[in-house]
């Protein structure tokens, strides 16, 4: 290469594309924020107890009123 | 705002039912959308939103489906009815066999 091609290098900071309208500072995906994991697997957690719970009162109920228990 | 109390009398749909397995599906997959447009690894990384989001996905169609079961439920209730009370609109019409509607053949060989 010669010129002003010998002096080209990429733009690094262009690596990821796209970038949070709130916050200044970049994402560090190599420390994870351990809260959030665990509200989010607890709310996980949560819902499917509740899901199950529903179902199951769900199953008497219909039992109750048709006379099956 | 939720179903009226006959709902109840209805068999409830499954853990595992249509709608769950769907919206669960596209929680999923927007999770992982999430990921590729931030150029993370789609299926590795966040497993915990996907976790999330699935779930959510999957408790809100077994609502979605509930609804669903009562809406045609209702309907059919509503339909039985009517055609209970109007037999006149819903009489056998009187049947012909083929042999009383087709003209007699005269083969020409």
């Amino acid at each position: 290469k010669t010129g002003y091609r010998a002096v080209l290098r990429p733009d690094l900071s262009l690596a990821i594309g796209s970038r949070s309208a709130f916050t200044a500072a970049k994402p560090d995906h190599t420390n994870p924020n351990w809260l959030r994991v665990g509200l989010a697997f607890g709310t996980s957690a949560f819902l499917w107890g509740l899901l199950f719970k529903q179902h199951s009162t769900d199953v008497h109920e219909y039992k109750v009123r048709n006379g099956l228990e | 705002m939720g179903l009226p109390d006959e709902a109840k009398a209805l068999p409830p749909p499954g853990i595992i039912n249509r709608n769950s397995v769907w919206l669960g599906v596209i929680g999923w997959c927007s999770a992982m959308l999430q990921n590729a447009l931030n150029r993370r690894p789609p299926m590795k990384s966040g497993v915990h939103r996907q976790a999330l989001l699935a779930s959510i996905g999957w408790f809100i169609g077994y609502h979605v489906t509930k609804h669903e079961n009562y809406t045609y439920a209702r309907l059919d209730r509503d339909m039985n009815e009517y055609i209970r009370l109007h037999p006149e609109n819903f009489s056998d019409k009187e049947k012909k066999t083929f042999a009383e509607i087709v003209e007699p053949f005269h083969p020409i060989r």
